[in-house]
């Protein structure tokens, strides 16, 4: 059974050449993508869950029952909500920003998308990753882990931003993948430490200083190889 | 007098010499017979210069040890007793006794024979746990209680229990520290699809601090495991001799801390504003690390 064309080009964002040759070949990356769609949205239902615990607002639940010591200062607290609440709109992202199909069908969607992104990820969920980063768990290393990520994130995405300003689709693009794969560290890490936990059961910070890590220069390594991939 | 219970036990002291431990088996043996005769006499007549008084409370401490049980019910085979004896004189004998979260008074009778006193004592009734308690005591030669306990009600569990108890005085010490060998310990029941090796055990960290006496820091505890945390926080109420109901903390401080007491059943208005702070600072860890240790988030 044939699968329609648009169907294949709706899914194929990383996969960029979409002059597919044989049908076993169409589907099998079919399969693949909606594969990959269907992980990617149980794991954003999942962060949807760890949303909704600071609904309604309370300093006492959750990750924040163990930050007693930085709720108090006012600028811990604003930015711990303004990322908590932002930065699962980065998510939606995926969805949309990386199909073909709608760049060129519907490219209003992927314009509009892209501003939610990108106000999201400079102006509200970047800085404040910033600032949480500075008191991260787990001492210097996982401080300096979460800072680097909050820096690099609004960094890619502002260089996405400039590229598409001249017009440098290619540009664009890259620094869109390297932006997205920070972004979905928030699955990685909770997904490593996850992982992590149910195989070797270490003590709590190790994992923590661990994730910091992992859980996001992974990404943008895979991110680059995919652009390498890109590029040939 | 903020204390004025600590007070009362600070007064209590030896009147007696060492146990002998020979003598007071035979006395178990021959136990059964000499309660059951004793049950409803009157208390025999003796002579009041030779007699002896209890000066004030007298604490027994030592394990309740299953002897009839039902295997099906998940019975718990040994609990760590106290035994408080608040009076004993003209035949009249009253106390109470702590264990495992459950404090009840007693009262009852006792006949002396030679310088041996055998004591029945029954618990009021009206809680399902209750039942007769029936020991032998020499104050003059040994300090310890050898007899059974036999519960009313005889679906319970455990059914029946026998004890070996040694006089002990109770003080509260923020020093005192956890034994060494508590790492290693494997925590009851925490998972029962687990079983003993795979199970969740204490590790070194139950004891780097000692909670009574040390300031807690959240950089001294976020790395710990949930167990220690939780042990760690229990050691307070058992340095206060909280008497505990959960088994798995019970197991731990009747097993591996031999100082450990169980005197009362709520210590919260003993402890110090100290252990109250750490206490929060432990209950914090340790909810979090029940709530996310091994869920998808932090």
């Amino acid at each position: 059974m044939p699968v329609p064309n648009e169907a294949i080009d709706c899914f194929s964002f990383y996969f960029g050449n979409y002059s597919v040759k044989s049908t076993k070949l169409q589907i099998t990356r079919f399969l693949l993508l909606s594969l990959l769609l269907a992980v990617f949205a149980y794991f954003c239902w999942l962060m949807l869950g760890i949303t909704l615990q600071y609904l309604p607002l309370d300093t006492d639940v959750a990750f924040l029952r163990i930050k007693q010591d930085y709720i108090g200062y006012w600028h811990y607290q604003v930015a711990f909500f303004v990322h908590v609440y932002s930065a699962i709109f980065c998510l939606l992202a995926g969805f949309t920003q990386f199909s073909g199909w709608i760049r060129r069908k519907y490219a209003k969607v992927h314009r509009m998308g892209g501003w939610v992104y990108v106000v999201t990820v400079v102006l509200l969920a970047g800085p404040s990753g910033l600032v949480i980063g500075v008191y991260a768990n787990g001492g210097l290393s996982s401080q300096i882990a979460f800072c680097l990520l909050a820096v690099l994130w609004v960094y890619t995405t502002i260089m996405a931003v400039r590229a598409i300003k001249n017009r440098n689709y290619r540009q664009h693009r890259f620094f869109m993948i390297r932006s997205f794969a920070l972004a979905l560290s928030a699955i990685t890490l909770r997904a490593w430490k996850f992982g992590l936990v149910a195989l070797f059961h270490p003590k709590p910070m190790d994992v923590y200083l661990i994730v910091a890590w992992l859980g996001w220069v992974l990404n943008l390594l895979i991110a680059e190889l995919i652009i390498l991939k890109l590029k040939q | 007098m903020k204390r004025p219970f600590f007070l009362l036990v600070l007064t209590a002291f030896f009147l007696f010499s060492c146990a002998n431990e020979k003598e007071s088996t035979q006395q178990a043996a021959s136990l059964s017979e000499t309660s059951e005769e004793t049950t409803d006499k009157p208390p025999a007549p003796f002579e009041s210069e030779s007699d002896f008084r209890l000066q004030a409370i007298s604490y027994f401490v030592g394990d309740f040890d299953a002897l009839k049980y039902d295997e099906h019910k998940a019975p718990s085979f040994s609990n760590k007793i106290t035994i408080a004896l608040e009076y004993f004189e003209d035949g009249i004998v009253k106390g109470h006794s702590v264990v495992a979260g459950n404090s009840r008074p007693f009262s009852g009778v006792y006949v002396k024979k030679d310088e041996e006193y055998t004591v029945r004592v029954a618990e009021p009734g009206d809680d399902r746990y209750d039942g007769v308690f029936s020991f032998i005591w020499n104050p003059y030669y040994s300090t310890g209680l050898v007899g059974t306990w036999v519960a009313n009600d005889t679906n319970l569990a455990v059914s029946e229990r026998e004890f070996h108890l040694k006089k002990r005085t109770f003080e509260y010490d923020p020093n005192q520290e956890l034994p060494e060998d508590i790492s290693w310990a494997s925590l009851y029941n925490t998972d029962p699809n687990l079983d003993e090796m795979e199970g969740e055990f204490l590790t070194e960290d139950v004891y780097a601090f000692n909670p009574s006496k040390d300031r807690l820091k959240k950089e001294d505890i976020e790395n710990m495991y949930k167990g220690d945390l939780e042990i760690m926080r229990n050691s307070i109420y058992a340095r206060h001799g909280y008497s505990f109901k959960n088994r798995k903390v019970r197991y731990i401080f009747d097993r591996y801390v031999d100082c450990y007491m169980p005197l009362v059943t709520d210590v919260r208005s003993m402890l110090t504003s100290l252990e109250k702070e750490n206490i929060d600072l432990l209950k914090r860890y340790e909810a979090h690390a029940e709530a996310y240790y091994d869920s998808f988030g932090r």
